[in-house]
C-alpha cells in the first residue's frame, strides 16, 4: 500500500470551511516527526489567509509519549492562529483519555467522536451557532436588572443585575444563603421578584410562571434532586419532553396510531441522551432506587430532554467525589459543544468554576459584589474577603 | 423454566413499549381472555355470573377510575360512589327522555356527565392537597346523593328516588339473560381497561405521576398542574360514571341514591389499596378480592358454626376488612399487584430458589 | 328573634360537642402527625364499652374508670399493631391505615357488646331547658347542652396546659414535628405515642358519653367523626383553640343553615319540594370554601415548600 505524504493527508473543504487532517495509521515517534507534519499544515493554512474549522482523524494514530507535549503544543498554536474550532475522530481509548486529560488541564473542549459522520454533524452545529451568534448579537440572551426578592421581612436578593451571553458557561458563586438558588428560581419563574426585569431572548418581563419559562426553552436541575421517584429513568426523561408532545388524551387512549408514532419518535431522542450520559444500564430502574450520583445524572438528562436554550444547574456537583465531578464537567462541556446550550450554574467547587466558566457572578447576602471572567473575579479583593479567602 | 425471557430480544423501541413484552405473558393473557369470553358464559351458573363476575367487573372499572385519580395522580378521593350515582342516573335519564337513544351512547354520555361533575368537584385540588382534598370529595359524596334524592326530576318523580333501569338492547338484540349481560359488561370493561392502560403509559400518565411525585418540579418542566389534575378528575369520574351506569343496567336493575353511599366509596378505596395503588391489574385483583371475601367469610362461618361467638360472626366482615387493610399497608403497600409481580419474578427463577 | 337565638345557642352548644371529638383528632395529629380517621370509631367503642360495663351492674363512676382502662389498652394495641410497623411511611399511608383501624374497632365494639341501641343517662343532668332562662327570655337552652359545654371547656383548658407547659407536652410537640429528630434526641417515640393515643382515648370517652347521652349509643356515633373533619379544616389541624372555634362555627352554621336556608331557597326559586337535610353536606361545602380561601385553617400553621 502506497504511503500517503503529509501533503496528501491535508485537505480543504471550502463549502464547510473545514480543513481535514488525516493522522490515521501514522506513528509519531519523536518531536521531529511532529514538527515536520505541523510545518506542512501551517504552510498550507498560511497560504489560504483565513480561518478554518479543523476535522482531525486519529484512527490508529500512535503518538509516542515523548512526542505528546510537542504535538499538543503545535496543535494549540495552529488553533489559535488559524482555527475556528476542532472536532476529532477515532482515537483509541488511551489516546482519547490523554486528549481529555489535556482538555481538562488546558480548558479546551475534547470533542472526540467515533465516526467521521458524527464529527461532521457536530461541526455543522458549531458553524450554525457561529452564524446565529453573529446575526443575533444585538439580541440580549439573558439579562436581569434590579432584581429585588423578599419573603415577608427577609430580603433574599437586593438590586442584583447581570447579563450572560449565549453559548457561554456562566457561574453564580457565593457563600451559603447568598441568594444563588433564589436567583435561579427567579430566572425560571418559581419565585416572583417584587421589583426588577428579566430579559430573555430579547423579551423583557417582570415575572413569569414556571411553565412559561419551560416553554421558552429554560430548563433546570435542583439542589435537592427533584426527580419523580415513582417512575423509571426512561419515564423521567420522557416527562422532560412533554412540551413537545402534541397528541391529545383521546389519541393517547387509542394508542396505536399518532400517539404511538410520537412516543417512538421521542423515545429515539431520549435514547440519544441516555447514550450521551452513559446511563443505558439503568434505563428501566425506578429512580428512587438509584445512588445519588446517578440520580443527579438522570436529572440532568431530564433537563436536556427538553432541548433547552438555557440550562440552569443548581449545584450539579454537590456530594460527588473527584471522578464523578470530572465526569460531570465533561458532560457540561459536551452539552455546550454538542447541543449549543447556554449554561448558568451554581457551584461551590472553585476549581471547577474557574476551569469551565466563561463568566462568573459573585453574590453575597443577596447582593452582587463582583462579576467578570474567572481570572478577574479570582483576584478581586472584595470577593477574596467575602468568599474565597486567600488566593490559591 | 417455563417463564424465561431468554431469546426474546427486543430489536425496536416499538417492541420494547408493548404492554406485555414477554411472550409467555401474551399467551397467558390470550388464554385468560379466551376463558372469560368463551368458556365462562357456557359453564358458569347464574349465581356466579350475576352475583360474582358482573359486580367484580363493574367494581374493577370503578376501581380503575379511582386508581387513576388516587394512585396515578395522587389526589385522594372519598367520593367515587357519588360519581357512580351520577353515571347511573344520567344513563337512566338519557334513555328515558331521549327517544331512540342507543344504550352504549347512553353509557358514554353518562360517563361524560360524571366527568363534568367530577371536574367541578376537582377544582379545589388546584389549591389543596392530601387529606384536605379528601374532605372536598366527601362534600361531593354527600352533596350529590342529597341532590339526587331531593330533586324528583332525576328519578322521574318516583317515591324515595328509586329508579328501574330500562332494558339493554343493542341493534335490536336484547341483552336479557345473565350470560348476555355478563358478556356485554366484560366487553365494555375490557375495552375501557385497555384505554386506561394506554393513557397511563403515555404522556398523560406520566404527567399524572409527575404531579403526584413532585408537583413543583413538574411545573418547572412545563406540565400544567391545573390541566393535569382536572384531567385526572375528569377521566376518573368518567370511569366511575360508566361503572355506575353498568351497575344499574346490567347488575342490580334497580338502584337508589342511598345505595351509592360513603360505604361504597370506602369499598372502592379498599379495592384500590388491597389490589395495588397505581396498577390497572391491581384494580381487577382488588375488586375480585373484595367481592369474594364476604362470600368466603360466610362459608367459613357456616363451617365453623357454633365455634365462633355470635357477635363476632355478624361483625366479622368489618373486622376482617379493617384488619386486612392494615395488614396490606404494613406488609405490602403496593397490594396484590405487587405480590403478583413478585410471584412472576419467582417463577422466572423456578425451579431454582434464587 | 327568640327562635333565632334558640337555634344559635343550640348550634353553638352542639358545636362544642363537635369540638370534643375534633380535640381527639388534633391531639393525635399534633403528637404523631397521623390523621386518625378511627377517632369516631374510638368514640363509639368508648361509649359502648362504658354502657356495656354499666349493664353488667357496675356503678357510673367505676364504669368510667374501667372504660378508660379499656381505651388505654386500645391505645397500646394500636401503637403496637398499627403505628410501629408503619413508622416511616408517608402520611397518606397512615391515614389509610386508620381507615382500616376504624372498621376494625367498629366491628370489635359491636362484636363484643352487641349492636342494639342503648340509652345513656348522666345522673342529675337532664335534657330540659334551664328554667330561669326560659322565664326571663323565653329562650330554651338545654341544661344538658350547657353541661356538655362546661365539660368540654374544662377539658380544653387542661389539655392546652398539658401541651404547652409540661415536659411531656413539649416532647409530644417535638414528635409531631419530626419523628426521626425526636428519636435522635432520645425521646421514647413508642411511649409518647401510647400516651397520646390514651389521652385521645380519654377524650373519645368523654365525647362518647356526652354524645351517647344526647343521641343514644348507636352505630351512627361513628359518623360524628366525619362531622369533625370540617371542624378541623376551619380551625386548623394542629390547634386546640382552633378545634373549639371551628366546632362553634360548624355547629352554629349547620343548625342555622338547616333552619333558614331551605325555606329561603325554596321561596326564591319557587321549588315545591322540601329542601331539608342540608346539614348532611353543608358543613363540608363550607369547609371546602374555607379551604380555598385559607388552606391552613384559622389557627393552623402555614406550610411552605422549599424547592
Amino acid at each position: 500500500m502506497k504511503q500517503r505524504t503529509h501533503s496528501e493527508r491535508i485537505s480543504f473543504h471550502d463549502s464547510i470551511v473545514t480543513m481535514e487532517v488525516d493522522f490515521s495509521s501514522l506513528t509519531f515517534t519523536d518531536t521531529v516527526a511532529v514538527d515536520t507534519f505541523y510545518d506542512e499544515v501551517e504552510r498550507r493554512l498560511a497560504a489560504t489567509n483565513k480561518r478554518w474549522y479543523f476535522l482531525v482523524n486519529y484512527t490508529d494514530c500512535v503518538i509516542a509519549p515523548e512526542a505528546w507535549d510537542r504535538f499538543a503544543e503545535r496543535g494549540k498554536i495552529a488553533n489559535v492562529d488559524y482555527g475556528l474550532g476542532t472536532v476529532r475522530v477515532g482515537a483509541t481509548s488511551q489516546t482519547r483519555e490523554t486528549i481529555r486529560q489535556r482538555a481538562g488541564l488546558e480548558s479546551f473542549r475534547a470533542n472526540i467522536y467515533d465516526t467521521r459522520d458524527q464529527a461532521l454533524l457536530v461541526l455543522g452545529e458549531m458553524r450554525k451557532r457561529r452564524r446565529e451568534s453573529e446575526t443575533a448579537t444585538e439580541e440580549t440572551f439573558l439579562r436581569v436588572e434590579g432584581i429585588n426578592l423578599r419573603f415577608g421581612g427577609v430580603k433574599a436578593i437586593t438590586g442584583v443585575s447581570f447579563e450572560i451571553k449565549r453559548g457561554e458557561i456562566s457561574s453564580i458563586i457565593g457563600p451559603n444563603g447568598a441568594g444563588k438558588s433564589s436567583m435561579l428560581n427567579v430566572i425560571n419563574g418559581v419565585y416572583h421578584p417584587q421589583e426588577g426585569t428579566i430579559t430573555f431572548l430579547g423579551k423583557a418581563r417582570h415575572q413569569m410562571h414556571p411553565h412559561q419559562a419551560a416553554a421558552q426553552g429554560i430548563a433546570r436541575t435542583f439542589q435537592n434532586i427533584a426527580l419523580f421517584k415513582g417512575m423509571t429513568v426512561l419515564d423521567n426523561l420522557m416527562t422532560g419532553r412533554n412540551l413537545k408532545m402534541k397528541c391529545n388524551f383521546l389519541q393517547q387512549a387509542f394508542y396505536w396510531g399518532p400517539a404511538q408514532r410520537e412516543e417512538l419518535e421521542h423515545r429515539k431522542k431520549i435514547e440519544e441522551i441516555v447514550d450521551f450520559l452513559e446511563i443505558e444500564h439503568i434505563r428501566k430502574t425506578p429512580v428512587g432506587r438509584l445512588p445519588y450520583g446517578l440520580q443527579k445524572r438522570v436529572e440532568l438528562g431530564r433537563a436536556l430532554a427538553a432541548e433547552p436554550t438555557l440550562l440552569l444547574l443548581d449545584e450539579p456537583m454537590a456530594g460527588m467525589n473527584v471522578e464523578e465531578k470530572q465526569d460531570m464537567c465533561r458532560f457540561i462541556l459536551d452539552i455546550v459543544d454538542q447541543f449549543g446550550t447556554t449554561i448558568l450554574l451554581i457551584e461551590h467547587d472553585m476549581g471547577v468554576v474557574m476551569d469551565i466558566s466563561d463568566f462568573v457572578v459573585v453574590l453575597d447576602h443577596g447582593e452582587k459584589i463582583a462579576d467578570g471572567t474567572a481570572d478577574e473575579v479570582r483576584s478581586d479583593p472584595t470577593v477574596i474577603r467575602a468568599y474565597l479567602g486567600t488566593a490559591h | 423454566m417455563l417463564y424465561r425471557e431468554a431469546g426474546q430480544f427486543k430489536t425496536s423501541y416499538k417492541e420494547d413499549q408493548q404492554i406485555f413484552p414477554i411472550r409467555q405473558d401474551r399467551i397467558v393473557i390470550a388464554l385468560i381472555l379466551a376463558f372469560f369470553f368463551l368458556v365462562v358464559p357456557n359453564f358458569a351458573s347464574q349465581y356466579w355470573l350475576q352475583g360474582i363476575l358482573i359486580p367484580t367487573l363493574i367494581f374493577a372499572l370503578a376501581a380503575i377510575g379511582l386508581n387513576i385519580l388516587t394512585g396515578y395522580a395522587g389526589q385522594l378521593s372519598l367520593g367515587s360512589a357519588a360519581f357512580m350515582a351520577v353515571g347511573a342516573f344520567a344513563a337512566y335519564n338519557f334513555m328515558l327522555r331521549v327517544p331512540g337513544m342507543p344504550i352504549l351512547a347512553a353509557f358514554v354520555l353518562a360517563g361524560l356527565c360524571a366527568a363534568a361533575v367530577g371536574m367541578v368537584f376537582g377544582l379545589p385540588s388546584l389549591r389543596i392537597k392530601g387529606f384536605y382534598l379528601a374532605v372536598a370529595t366527601l362534600a361531593a359524596q354527600f352533596f350529590i346523593v342529597w341532590v339526587l334524592t331531593k330533586f324528583p326530576w332525576f328519578s322521574n318523580h318516583s317515591s324515595s328516588g328509586v329508579i328501574t333501569a330500562q332494558k339493554v338492547e343493542i341493534l335490536g338484540y336484547a341483552f336479557e339473560s345473565p350470560e348476555a349481560k355478563y358478556l356485554l359488561t366484560l366487553a365494555v370493561v375490557c375495552a375501557f381497561a385497555l384505554l386506561a392502560k394506554n393513557m397511563v403509559r403515555s404522556t398523560l400518565g406520566r404527567s399524572w405521576m409527575a404531579i403526584r411525585d413532585m408537583d413543583v418540579a413538574a411545573e418547572v418542566i412545563g406540565i400544567r398542574p391545573m390541566h393535569t389534575k382536572l384531567m385526572a378528575f375528569a377521566v376518573s369520574s368518567f370511569y366511575c360514571g360508566v361503572a355506575g351506569a353498568l351497575y344499574a343496567f346490567t347488575y342490580l336493575g334497580t338502584v337508589e341514591p342511598e345505595g351509592f353511599n360513603l360505604d361504597l366509596s370506602f369499598k372502592i378505596l379498599f379495592m384500590v389499596i388491597i389490589g395495588g395503588v397505581g396498577s390497572i391489574l391491581g384494580s381487577f385483583l382488588g375488586a375480585a378480592f373484595i367481592v369474594l371475601l364476604p362470600i368466603f367469610l360466610n362459608v367459613a362461618m357456616h363451617m365453623l358454626g357454633s365455634l365462633v361467638p355470635q357477635g363476632i360472626s355478624s361483625n366479622l366482615e368489618l373486622i376482617v376488612f379493617g384488619g386486612l387493610i392494615i395488614f396490606f399497608l404494613i406488609v405490602e403497600p403496593h397490594g396484590l399487584a405487587r405480590l403478583w409481580q413478585i410471584g412472576k419474578e419467582k417463577l422466572r427463577l423456578w425451579p431454582f430458589p434464587h | 328573634m327568640q327562635f333565632f337565638f334558640e337555634v344559635l345557642i343550640g348550634g353553638l352548644l352542639s358545636g362544642v360537642m363537635y369540638s370534643l371529638v375534633a380535640l381527639g383528632f388534633v391531639l393525635i395529629y399534633k403528637a404523631s402527625g397521623v390523621f386518625n380517621f378511627a377517632q369516631g370509631a374510638m368514640v363509639f367503642f368508648a361509649a359502648l364499652t362504658f354502657v356495656g360495663i354499666m349493664e353488667l351492674g357496675v356503678p357510673f363512676g367505676f364504669a368510667l374508670i374501667l372504660a378508660f382502662g379499656a381505651m388505654i389498652l386500645l391505645a397500646i394495641a394500636t401503637e403496637r399493631i398499627v403505628l410501629r410497623p408503619l413508622v416511616n411511611q408517608p402520611q397518606i399511608t397512615l391515614f389509610m391505615a386508620t381507615i382500616g383501624l376504624a372498621f376494625l374497632v367498629e366491628g370489635l365494639a359491636q362484636g363484643i357488646w352487641g349492636a342494639s341501641v342503648r340509652g345513656l343517662e348522666i345522673p342529675g343532668i337532664q335534657d330540659e331547658p334551664l328554667e330561669w332562662m326560659m322565664e326571663a327570655t323565653g329562650i330554651g337552652v338545654s341544661k344538658f347542652d350547657l353541661f356538655a359545654a362546661g365539660v368540654s371547656a374544662v377539658l380544653v383548658v387542661v389539655l392546652a396546659i398539658f401541651f404547652n407547659k409540661t415536659r411531656v407536652g413539649r416532647a409530644l410537640r417535638a414528635v409531631a414535628d419530626d419523628h426521626q429528630a425526636a428519636l435522635a434526641i432520645g425521646i421514647p417515640l413508642q411511649d409518647i405515642w401510647r400516651i397520646v393515643w390514651a389521652v385521645a382515648g380519654l377524650v373519645a370517652l368523654v365525647a362518647g358519653v356526652m354524645w351517647g347521652a344526647r343521641n343514644g349509643v348507636q352505630f351512627s356515633l361513628t359518623f360524628v367523626a366525619l362531622k369533625a373533619l370540617p371542624v378541623l379544616i376551619i380551625g386548623g389541624f394542629t390547634s386546640i383553640p382552633g378545634a373549639i372555634v371551628g366546632g362553634l362555627i360548624i355547629g352554629a352554621s349547620e343548625k342555622l343553615g338547616e333552619i333558614y336556608i331551605p325555606p329561603f331557597v325554596q321561596n326564591s326559586f319557587g321549588i315545591e319540594t322540601s329542601l331539608g337535610g342540608i346539614e348532611g353536606w353543608f358543613p363540608y361545602v363550607m369547609a371546602l370554601l374555607f379551604l380555598l380561601v385559607r388552606p391552613e385553617g384559622l389557627f393552623g400553621e402555614r406550610h411552605i415548600d422549599r424547592v
